[in-house]
């Protein structure tokens, strides 16, 4: 809701050795994409947090990560689209082991649920599992470091490169909490 | 210990790594793009050594969500390289163009497709409709394929509710389910369809070459 309402600030950059400056002009349809982006970013991210199966968490890990590419990619500049390009590298690959670490708990205690597995009864999910569900968000969650925190606001995407960096804590803080309960 | 569940996890840990040290070498962004699609398929293969229904069930979301990254991959990459459609580089079959051989192919996938059934079935009679427009080479007609792709798929829903909600009227469902599929297939014997051919590709390269 914050980013909706704040109205961002326009990017200056200055030009090296001289005293000229030239403003970003950020086009309303671009802004649009990208605040559509954020929401779906959130409720992907809702749905990473409130969820009670292992497979579908790492779905929804996933489309956070499709949602932070797709908020750095909107940006129409050739070096951010490269890092888009590159963010999204890590996070196709990083659909490997979030989903080899679900298949893996599935196959070792036969069942996804959280709740079931986090008593003694579907016995302990081996550490290979957890280690790739980790390894998965990370790769997943790769993309709020592409801007320091400190620029969240000037940098290219911002207000909205916010959304990225607070998706990707949120699951982080969310995969803690599974690999801890699992 | 070496159960067929380990033997299949340690070819697709093989496959996986494989893949990796592909992506790892490989410099240019095209082919990382290529490449990513082939780390896909073990992250597919560990879901579905599970071996149960449970992972069909699995299998389609993690494919569907694999797709998905990798359009807006693909979609970043056309912007990045700022690369636009040309108009000289559809597909062009002059074999088949001419006759009445797409139609006959189309045919004979629907028909196989409807024989099969399920998810395998309509991939290959999709391929059917989708190989007859390509070999046709209009445009416009993939929008009728997508009008009639959504009308089937609201009646196959529509069935599938009647299936869960209403399982006594199961008759009406799989009617329904029926000409769902019927009517995915109907634009092929569209008459719309059968006017003449676009003659020959377009020969959008000679008029750029430059004199002398």
């Amino acid at each position: 809701m914050l980013a909706i309402v704040s109205r961002a600030e326009n990017q200056v950059e200055i030009v090296f050795g001289t005293d000229a400056y030239y403003g970003k002009e950020i086009s309303v349809d671009e802004m649009r994409f990208r605040r559509f982006m954020s929401i779906a970013c959130g409720l992907a991210c809702m749905g990473a947090m409130v969820t009670g199966d292992l497979f579908d968490f790492t779905l929804f890990v996933s489309l956070v990560g499709i949602c932070n590419v797709g908020i750095v990619a909107a940006v129409k500049t050739k070096h951010v689209q490269n890092a888009a390009f590159q963010y999204g590298i890590v996070a196709l690959t990083a659909t490997v082991p979030l989903f080899g670490g679900a298949a893996i708990t599935a196959a070792t205690t036969g069942t996804l649920s959280m709740i079931a597995l986090g008593t003694a009864l579907a016995g302990p999910v081996p550490f290979i599992a957890q280690a790739a569900l980790v390894l998965g968000v990370m790769g997943e969650g790769m993309a709020p470091f592409y801007a320091a925190k400190a620029e969240m606001f000037r940098a290219p995407g911002a207000p909205y490169v916010i959304m990225c960096s607070f998706s990707s804590l949120l699951i982080f803080l969310r995969v803690v909490e599974v690999v801890l309960t699992i | 210990m070496w159960n067929q569940y380990s033997i299949g996890m340690a070819v697709v840990l093989a496959s996986g790594v494989i893949a990796f040290a592909a992506l790892a070498f490989e410099r240019d962004d095209l082919h990382r793009l290529l490449l990513i699609d082939l780390v896909e398929i073990p992250s597919l293969g560990v879901v579905a050594l599970l071996g149960t229904d449970l992972a069909e069930a699995l299998v389609l979301p993690g494919l569907v969500v694999g797709i998905a990254e990798l359009l807006a991959l693909s979609h970043i990459y056309l912007l990045k390289e700022d690369l636009r459609d040309r108009p000289e580089g559809y597909l062009h079959i002059e074999v088949v163009e001419i006759g009445h051989a797409p139609v006959i192919i189309a045919v004979l996938l629907v028909v196989y497709g409807l024989i099969l059934s399920g998810f395998t079935g309509g991939g290959i009679a999709g391929l059917g409709i989708v190989f007859f427009f390509m070999a046709k080479g209009h445009h416009e007609n993939f929008s009728l394929l997508e009008a009639a792709a959504g009308i089937s798929w609201g009646i196959w829903v529509c069935s599938f509710f009647v299936f869960m909600f209403l399982p006594q009227y199961w008759m009406l469902a799989v009617l329904g389910a029926g000409a769902g599929i019927l009517l995915r297939h109907c634009p092929v014997l569209h008459p719309l369809h059968g006017r003449a051919l676009p003659a020959g590709p377009r020969l959008h390269r000679a008029r750029h070459r430059e004199p002398g």
